[in-house]
């Protein structure tokens, strides 16, 4: 962790961000650009780190790729844990007191003095149209914050066991850049996050921001959360949040809350790696088991690190043939407004939604800039994926999240359904240096479909990710030079 | 629906002639205050260019349809959302 602040020296933080997995280079490439630093990414899968000064949190706090964040009490690159079950939780009590909390809980303060300013951000009302910030997306997975039980879980190596209903896909995909191994469990639980802490919670007293100002010491409140992940730990996450929570209570004289909690405190330990924290975000609310904005509402942070795979260019004309709700070209659209945007969907719901999506963001823009704030790039039509009204050649990126046989459709119909749409895709795409990202889980499907469209789509690259529990791929391709006839003749 | 889009859109009815769908009429809308032709070095023109940008991007069309040039199909254009969808028949 960063060393204590000195007389007059600036406060500087390490941030913890969480990510999709598989767009950590992503996220790392958009801190770069956004604030001028570079990252590490973690081996923990998901996670990348930045040194910043704590003035620059609020920049920190708007890039796209980041689910959640927490400032760095201390890393452990490589934690030496005792095999017997008592000695190595003794050994994370102990560590309580030794850690270097300072510097880390007044950038917590300051991180509260932010969300105070900011109104009702991150808690948006489910009736309206969703913000853009993030639209939730009820049922999306992958995240750092719940605990992982699961003793035999070693995510570096063991190939990845899908849940029951889905198919193992025994692809070998090129260019991989990252597998998931570990949120496919935590899925699997229930939305509880599994904390224990030792005292008992009180119920009815609501979390207050947890500001110890006015020299008044304000007793705050706490939970432990603790994510584990490896074979050779002889303790579960369950008991080491309860004993490193003790410990944290026993050292602040905090009192423990699971629900209205002040601080939270994260217990990352990913093999050797230890990582002590404070979350700086809340849960995310696409963690609730909520569909407010459609079935298969796509995390805006996905949506965000596919776009970045297009390497859109301004003029682009960007289109999203399947767009459901919405995700995909609002995030285009807010991120780079000198690309033209185009969504399309042939159910009317999806239709009505998303155009009341591109409404409420129209609205705050307008609200933002009182000098015409009108022209948002962002155009939606009614269509159909197979047969799409579009001009041959005219579209410089497609990018959409492709129907996942168990969510919408079946798998049957995607075997008709993804040929045709891999053609009709090549067809409005311009030759040569036209470009497709495309999510989808059915990747044997995709393969097949693939195969058979190799004289005008190349697969560039795949990034495997994380959707809902489900593993997913999210492939570029890139369009041949050769020229689609008009349509008759073309198929 | 904007004048940027309904560039890239064509008419999908089966049986047209080659490039038969474009472009589709759009029946209402004001007339544009642009020019019929643009002048020689109009990238110059600052003035011509902001109402270009306006004529494209700003102004959006919430009611009405866009006809097929070749077919006479409309495609009716509500709360400013093309239903280009062909009918069972059609497809």
């Amino acid at each position: 962790g960063p060393a204590a602040a000195q007389e007059g020296a600036e406060l500087a933080a390490v941030i913890g961000a969480t990510v999709p997995t598989g767009f950590e280079q992503t996220a790392a490439e958009e801190g770069q650009e956004k604030l001028g630093s570079a990252s590490r990414i973690s081996r923990d899968r998901g996670k990348i780190y930045f040194e910043v000064a704590a003035r620059s949190l609020p920049q920190v706090h708007r890039l796209r790729s980041v689910d959640n964040l927490f400032v760095v009490v201390q890393e452990f690159k490589d934690y030496q844990f005792k095999e017997n079950k008592e000695d190595a939780l003794k050994d994370l009590e102990d560590l309580v007191k030794k850690l270097p909390w300072t510097d880390p809980l007044k950038v917590w303060e300051l991180n509260n003095s932010l969300k105070k300013k900011k109104t009702k951000r991150k808690k948006h009302n489910p009736q309206s149209p969703a913000s853009r910030e993030k639209l939730s997306d009820g049922g999306e997975e992958g995240g750092a914050d719940q605990s992982n039980t699961n003793d035999q879980e070693d995510c570096a190596q063991t190939p990845v066991s899908v849940e029951p209903a889905g198919g193992q896909d025994s692809e070998n995909p090129q260019g991989v850049t990252s597998r998931n191994g570990v949120e496919e469990e935590e899925e699997n639980e229930q939305s509880d996050v599994k904390v224990e802490v030792q005292a008992s919670s009180e119920s009815g007293a609501k979390a207050g921001d947890g500001q110890t100002g006015e020299g008044e010491a304000k007793v705050l409140r706490f939970r432990v959360t603790c994510n584990r992940a490896g074979e050779k730990h002889s303790f579960t996450s369950n008991e080491a949040a309860r004993d490193f929570g003790g410990a944290v209570q026993e050292h602040f004289q905090w009192k423990a809350d699971m629900t209205n909690f002040d601080v939270e405190v994260l217990l990352n330990i990913h093999n050797n790696e230890v990582v002590v924290g404070i979350a700086l975000t809340e849960e995310s609310l696409h963690r609730r088991n909520i569909t407010h904005f459609g079935p298969t509402t796509l995390r805006s942070t996905l949506a965000y690190g596919m776009l970045r795979l297009c390497d859109p260019q301004p003029t682009d004309i960007i289109v999203d043939p399947m767009c459901g709700t919405g995700a995909i070209p609002i995030e285009g659209a807010a991120e780079w407004p000198y690309c033209y945007h185009i969504a399309g969907d042939n159910n009317p719901q999806a239709v009505k939604r998303a155009a009341n999506n591109i409404c409420s963001l129209l609205r705050k823009s307008e609200s933002k800039d009182s000098s015409t704030a009108q022209g948002i790039p962002l155009d939606i039509i009614q269509w159909d994926i197979c047969n799409l009204p579009l001009r041959t050649g005219s579209v410089d990126v497609v990018v959409t999240d492709m129907p996942f046989g168990k969510r919408i459709g079946s798998k049957k119909k995607n075997w008709d359904l993804y040929p045709a749409c891999l053609m009709e895709m090549g067809r409005i795409c311009t030759p040569g240096t036209g470009r497709a990202v495309l999510l989808t889980q059915d990747k044997k499907c995709f393969a097949k479909a693939l195969s058979r469209v190799g004289h005008i789509w190349r697969r560039a690259q795949t990034v495997w990710v994380n959707v809902g529990g489900l593993h997913a791929a999210v492939y570029l391709l890139r369009r041949t030079w050769e020229r689609a006839e008009d349509r008759k003749s073309f198929w | 629906m904007k004048l940027l889009t309904h560039n890239l859109l064509s008419s999908h009815v089966p049986g047209l002639r080659p490039g038969g769908g474009f472009p589709l009429r759009i029946e209402l809308g004001r007339p544009s205050e642009l020019p019929p032709e643009p002048l020689p070095n109009y990238e110059a023109d600052e003035e011509f260019l902001r109402r270009l940008h306006h004529v494209l991007l700003e102004v959006e069309v919430l009611e009405g349809s866009l006809q097929c040039p070749d077919s006479g199909r409309r495609f009716p254009i509500s709360k400013g959302v093309p239903n280009m969808l062909l009918t069972e028949d059609e497809a």
